[in-house]
């Protein structure tokens, strides 16, 4: 999955008229019920804005779920650290509540813990309801108009800037790259481990000789363009306001800080 | 005279050899210019001078009859009516859209957003970039970024159009809808000057040829009366257009023809044919 797919989808997804600020907000206020509340919120969480992501938007379930499933995979890398734990025998008595089943194993005594699969539960859970949230951002809202939010919202210039000019310049120095590295397959610089690192050397090289060369390049065209020092630029981008997709964020969030509500006040 | 080079020379810090070395050329008002010439004969040198963007070692220039001013005010006011297109158009592609990155030039004016925006949208349908507007610059094909970075300098409607190569990465059709482009801008009365290596573009194109070798002009006029210097231009290993070649050819064939047969034939092509011809080519 590269960044420039990701882009694309956001540039083509049917929320795109939406206005950025309120995708935006929407994502930033599941994001905060996500971290409050309990587990089965959490998964009404993940499950509603996987609806959105994929159904309202139109993201390509097989992409979206290819995403998510990174963060699966570090969850699960992490499972069995969080749910194994183990004892020396003399004080096996100590956790005869939490443990679940086990072994011997030597002196040791391993063992599946309550706790530690409650712990990984709740990680899983919060893992995947906050990605969730990120990916729509991500995958609706393309990065230029989070930049102009950016702006609006009163975010440093300087840093809009710099974010704008990496932005627009990523995709050249990848191409780049990816034009370097296309050239020296073709002339089989990956045959063997040694002249792997060696193109991969030459490879870096040159992206840094090609990246000061561009940016003398771009300097020089951004004084004919009349440069002040100062990057301002307008457009023209109309937002349609859509009274159903507002309305089911706003309930659904309403529903879900009184589920969280009620978890506290009952104490479950 | 729009722009006057009066003695310039300019060379690199980096290199041995003057890009520039005493150049003096006049770009006369309402013309289509072609500067051609060899890869490294000093045609960008010339336009980043012509812009502003160099400032010259020695020599003079003049625009509008009056001397170059490096101050900051004087080069926005000169950067506004000399539009430089860069032949990559990926260095100057700056902002992230379409629609940004054409308002980008009017903004440095420092223009209000009602004004910039309907500039920027009258520029967008002269160019036909509607369905591209709102899309990122990276998403466009190097065909599509060359109609933007002509739409970029366009948009400050400058009196001095400066196109490096721009035939550089486009395809035939592409050519041909950038020919006649610029016919039309040529049309509303901005004065251009096209560097390019393609001799037929040139003749079908221009009516003002310069020719530059390392660093001075050896010709100019008007395309006729340039290519009609054939020992020069061989000299220089830069040739004439395809239809010169054509003609001499046709007239070698006829005169070696007279030769072997014993009946007179016209051992020349009659001056009003080929002129006749030559007009052809030239309007196309």
């Amino acid at each position: 999955m590269s960044s420039l797919q990701i882009d694309t989808l956001a540039y083509s997804s049917r929320l795109r008229q939406l206005p950025p600020e309120h995708k935006l907000l929407f994502a930033i206020v599941l994001l905060i019920i996500t971290y409050v509340a309990q587990i089965p919120v959490q998964l009404a969480i993940a499950g509603w804005i996987s609806v959105w992501t994929v159904i309202y938007a139109g993201i390509p379930t097989l992409v979206y779920l290819r995403l998510l499933s990174i963060t699966i995979a570090f969850w699960l890398t992490s499972l069995p650290a969080l749910v194994m734990s183990g004892i020396d025998l003399p004080h096996l008595q100590t956790i005869q509540t939490d443990a679940w089943a086990g072994f011997r194993w030597g002196d040791y005594y391993l063992y599946l813990s309550h706790q530690g699969v409650q712990q990984a539960a709740e990680l899983g859970a919060r893992a995947i309801a906050s990605t969730a949230c990120i990916y729509f951002v991500i995958l609706t809202i393309p990065f230029t108009e989070i930049l102009s939010v950016l702006r609006r919202i009163g975010c440093p210039t300087l840093l809009t800037e710099l974010m704008m000019m990496m932005y627009r310049f990523i995709f050249v120095l990848l191409k780049t790259a990816r034009e370097l590295w296309t050239a020296q397959q073709s002339r089989s610089g990956y045959r063997t481990r040694t002249l792997w690192m060696k193109s991969l050397g030459l490879l870096i090289g040159q992206l840094l000789r090609r990246t000061l060369e561009n940016y003398r390049q771009v300097s020089l065209t951004l004084n004919s363009r009349g440069f002040t020092g100062d990057f301002r630029v307008c457009h023209s981008r109309q937002y349609k306001l859509s009274k159903r997709y507002g309305f089911e964020a706003l309930f659904g969030c309403t529903l879900l800080v009184m589920l969280t509500g009620w978890h506290y006040v009952t104490g479950i | 005279m729009l722009l006057e080079f009066e003695k310039v020379d300019y060379t690199y810090p980096s290199s041995p050899q003057p890009a520039l070395q005493s150049l003096t050329l006049r770009i006369p008002k309402g013309k289509r210019c072609a500067l051609l010439g060899h890869n490294g004969c000093g045609k960008t040198t010339l336009f980043l001078l012509a812009n502003g963007l160099y400032k010259p070692q020695n020599g003079a220039i003049h625009w509008q009859g009056s001397p170059m001013r490096y101050d900051r005010k004087s080069l926005m006011d000169l950067r506004q009516k000399v539009g430089l297109v860069f032949q990559d158009p990926e260095q100057q592609l700056v902002a992230s859209t379409v629609e940004e990155d054409i308002s980008y030039g009017l903004c440095n004016l420092g223009l209000p957003d009602p004004e910039v925006n309907q500039r920027v949208g009258q520029a967008i349908t002269a160019f036909n970039l509607s369905e591209l507007a709102t899309r990122p610059v990276h998403h466009l094909s190097l065909g599509q970024k060359k109609r933007v970075s002509l739409a970029d300098v366009m948009v400050l409607q400058p009196e001095l159009l400066l196109l490096d190569e721009p035939t550089a990465y486009l395809d035939q059709r592409q050519t041909r809808d950038l020919m006649a482009k610029l016919r039309q801008i040529q049309a509303t009365g901005t004065t251009i000057v096209m560097a390019t290596h393609d001799l037929d573009l040139a003749y079908c194109w221009a009516d003002w040829i310069f020719v530059l070798n390392q660093g001075q002009l050896i010709l100019e006029g008007t395309p006729q009366d340039v290519f009609a210097q054939r020992e020069i231009l061989e000299q220089l290993h830069l040739g004439v257009p395809l239809v010169f070649d054509v003609l001499d050819k046709v007239a070698e064939a006829l005169s070696n023809q007279s030769e072997q047969a014993d009946y007179q034939v016209m051992n020349k092509i009659p001056e009003p044919l080929r002129n006749r011809i030559l007009d052809v080519f030239r309007y196309s």
